[in-house]
């Protein structure tokens, strides 16, 4: 029994021995830094003077004296309520049309796979391109049809869309999501369907939507949580906030808030808030999924 | 089956050899002085402008044998952040190139060294009592230098005088009065059939500037007063808003984001002939006289309004030397300074301002035997120092929450172009949203 123990506790510590560089490298860069922000989040902190207790003044600060949190809050909300929406219906439609079998699918499923896997800051160039109101694609390809385009990334209510548009371009990361749920639902549902009558319509909607709802549900979770920390390409394609502060989205606030104006006990105090709303979001998208996930796979 | 393992192993050798011809030549920045003192030197500049830059550092390094400068370019977007990290890293470099709004929150937040604690008596009293009183005050905050420059910027009217020739001007009489350039700009203008524009005659932007022509400018005074929500702030950027609107807002949107306008190039939209008028900053003097020699132009202080004008107003900024409070060769630091600012020696660090075409500290430099010989070459420049010697020519606010009102300027300019709220009530909003900054401020204990 002795030399069992023994050699299982070998075991442990070989095992641990093995993860010990992510594991020190989580408690030193990931761990430390997360309570430690909670700590300076109720301080006054520019980073080389000690930080300086101010107990819940920055909290304070936020929720009654910052029209600026509320605004970016707000921007951002309803990006998250736009994009994540339109994401899974764009990203489960494609991956639908991408599970039929037909000759060179692979290379269809690779057109719409790329450009998830583009580097964001050159999409985000890329679509400064696209998007140029006078010698941009889309409004080239507007003016063949007699439209003329907006001022995209230049006009208060455009710049938004204009983001929401670039990032449903990258929703093949999520499709081949789809698609692998697509091909995890048992055959023999559909065949006992065919059987039974159903047309295409019925199995979409009885048996390919409710198969699907654990993937679903985990793009949601991740589109929520994506949306609620989009940062990089509003502070490439529209530095300063965009036109109106229109895309002057949570994340970035928080960003000059942090290496701008070097306050960081203020910018603390944004992400804890950032943090408490995802995770309050995500529970509360948790406890709705006992009335519409099936996990029947 | 013997195939899989020397596809392994041929894998895990080239995986090996990559990571140690990496380790072995991925140095980014190799020394030419390996015995010397390093002095590390954070830069903005890129394309054609890092090159200038480089030959300043090499021009330096050639001069002396004790410090060797090595330069670094980083994008300008996030470069502050770089810093920041730097300094509270450990790891920061002896001298940076920074934007002039940084600096007093910078020097506000204890990151900066006091460089007049470096300076002999001469030097003090060269850069005190002989420099151009607003290239000096953008690098002071409470009674300190904190930033020197190496290359002020300013802003001025660059003029096609073939355009304006055609449309029956002569480009040698400019007009004194805002509004005179306004109708000139209106009859240079060209559209398409469609209405859209394919020329732009003159416009202007930038409040923080224009404000300065009406009488204006914002400012926090040192007793705390404001000068913010001003009538003659109101007036510069109604007459900015009216003038878009007379062209067409929608107009002139699509019209510049159209425009190339990369910095350094040869790509300027003024270069090929799509603006007639245009203000512009002194640097393009250099990238003309480079990229394209045969352009006939000329180069104006934009001329006041005629109701309430000041002449030769304006607001400096440009790029400021400073030295972390970390640094580790603060005096490798402070010579390679020296030596390009002109504070010892006028006449050389004349040659540093040609290479870029940059502003001069003071009127030592600006007056020397180089710059002269220099200026008979790029004689529109002239008109950058006629502003710089104004005493209408002003340094921003030296506040600590500098780069928060600066935002803010730069955001009711665009709601008021936008046409979303009127220049009254942006004006109004700027100073609301500046009080409430600082009372918050102040309530978690800043120091303003």
């Amino acid at each position: 029994m002795a030399r069992t123990r023994n050699h299982r506790a070998r075991e442990y510590l070989v095992g641990y021995l093995f993860v010990s560089p992510w594991l020190i490298g989580f408690l030193a860069f990931t761990l430390w830094p997360f309570l430690q922000s909670i700590y300076l989040s109720f301080t006054r902190y520019n980073i080389v003077s000690p930080a300086k207790w101010v107990g819940g003044a920055n909290y304070r600060m936020l929720l009654t004296e910052d029209p600026l949190f509320w605004h970016s809050a707000w921007v951002t909300i309803r990006f998250a309520l736009v994009f994540v929406p339109l994401g899974i219906v764009i990203g489960v439609g494609l991956a639908l049309l991408l599970n039929v079998e037909v000759k060179g699918m692979a290379i269809f499923r690779t057109i719409f796979y790329l450009p998830s896997i583009v580097p964001t800051v050159a999409t985000s160039v890329l679509f400064i391109w696209i998007l140029n109101p006078n010698i941009g694609l889309v409004n080239r390809m507007l003016e063949l049809i007699g439209v003329k385009g907006p001022a995209w990334l230049k006009t208060a209510p455009w710049a938004a869309h204009s983001l929401v548009l670039m990032a449903l371009w990258g929703v093949g990361g999520s499709m081949v999501i789809y698609l692998a749920g697509l091909k995890d639902i048992p055959q023999y549902l559909y065949e006992a369907a065919t059987i039974d009558g159903a047309n295409a319509l019925r199995k979409l909607r009885h048996i390919t939507l409710p198969m699907m709802t654990p993937v679903i549900f985990f793009n949601l979770i991740m589109g929520i949580i994506g949306a609620f920390q989009y940062f990089t390409q509003a502070y490439v394609m529209t530095p300063n906030g965009g036109p109106e502060q229109s895309t002057y989205f949570y994340s970035l606030y928080l960003y000059n808030r942090a290496w701008k104006y070097v306050d960081m006990g203020y910018a603390s105090a944004m992400a804890w808030m950032l943090f408490l709303v995802i995770v309050i979001t995500t529970a509360l998208v948790f406890r709705t999924q006992r009335k519409w996930v099936h996990y029947g796979g | 089956m013997a195939a899989k393992p020397i596809r392994l192993w041929l894998g895990t050798a080239v995986a090996i050899a990559f990571t140690l011809f990496v380790i072995v030549f991925g140095r980014a920045t190799p020394r030419e002085y390996p015995k010397r003192i390093p002095v590390r030197f954070w830069h903005r500049w890129q394309g054609d402008w890092e090159k200038q830059v480089k030959k300043i550092v090499d021009m330096y390094n050639r001069s002396q044998d004790r410090f060797e400068v090595v330069p670094v370019s980083l994008p300008g977007e996030g470069s502050d952040a770089k810093f920041i990290l730097g300094v509270t890293g450990g790891d920061p470099p002896d001298l940076m190139s920074m934007g002039s709004g940084s600096v007093p929150n910078l020097a506000a937040n204890g990151f900066l060294s006091d460089l007049g604690a470096m300076m002999t008596p001469p030097e003090k009293d060269q850069f005190f009592n002989h420099s151009y009183p607003a290239i000096r005050d953008i690098g002071m905050f409470r009674g300190k230098v904190y930033g020197m420059t190496i290359g002020a910027d300013m802003m001025a009217l660059y003029v096609n005088a073939q355009q304006l020739r055609d449309a029956g001007y002569d480009p040698d009489h400019f007009p004194k009065t805002l509004e005179e350039v306004e109708e000139m700009g209106m009859k240079l203008n060209q559209r398409d059939s469609k209405g859209n524009l394919t020329r732009l005659g003159f416009l202007l932007s930038d409040i923080g500037f224009v404000s300065h022509l009406f009488g204006g400018g914002f400012y926090v005074n040192e007793d705390g007063s404001l000068k913010l929500n001003t009538p003659e702030n109101v007036r510069a950027l109604e007459s900015i808003v009216d003038y878009r609107k007379r062209i067409g807002l929608d107009n002139v949107i699509r019209f510049q984001a159209g425009l190339n306008d990369i910095e350094g190039a040869a790509s300027w939209a003024f270069m090929h002939g799509d603006l007639s008028i245009t203000y512009d900053g002194q640097w393009r003097v250099e990238e003309l006289r480079k990229f394209k020699p045969d352009l006939d132009y000329r180069v104006y202080p934009v001329p006041p309004p005629k109701d309430g004008g000041v002449p030769l107003g304006g607001l400096v900024g440009g790029n400021y030397m400073v030295v972390p409070i970390s640094a580790r060769h603060k005096e490798g630091a402070w010579e390679f300074l020296k030596f390009w600012s002109g504070l010892d020696n006028p006449d050389r660090a004349a040659t540093c301002y040609n290479v870029g075409g940059w502003l001069p500290y003071s009127p030592s430099v600006a007056n020397s035997a180089t710059f002269q010989r220099w200026l008979k070459n790029d004689k529109q420049f002239g008109a950058f120092l006629e502003i710089l010697a104004s005493p209408n020519c002003k340094a921003p606010p030296p506040i600590a929450n500098l780069a928060f009102l600066n935002d803010l300027i730069a955001q009711a300019e665009d709601e008021a172009e936008q046409g979303s709220k009127s220049p009254k009530q942006a004006l109004k909003e700027l100073e609301q949203k500046f009080v409430k900054e600082r009372d918050k401020r102040r309530a978690l204990g800043y120091d303003e």
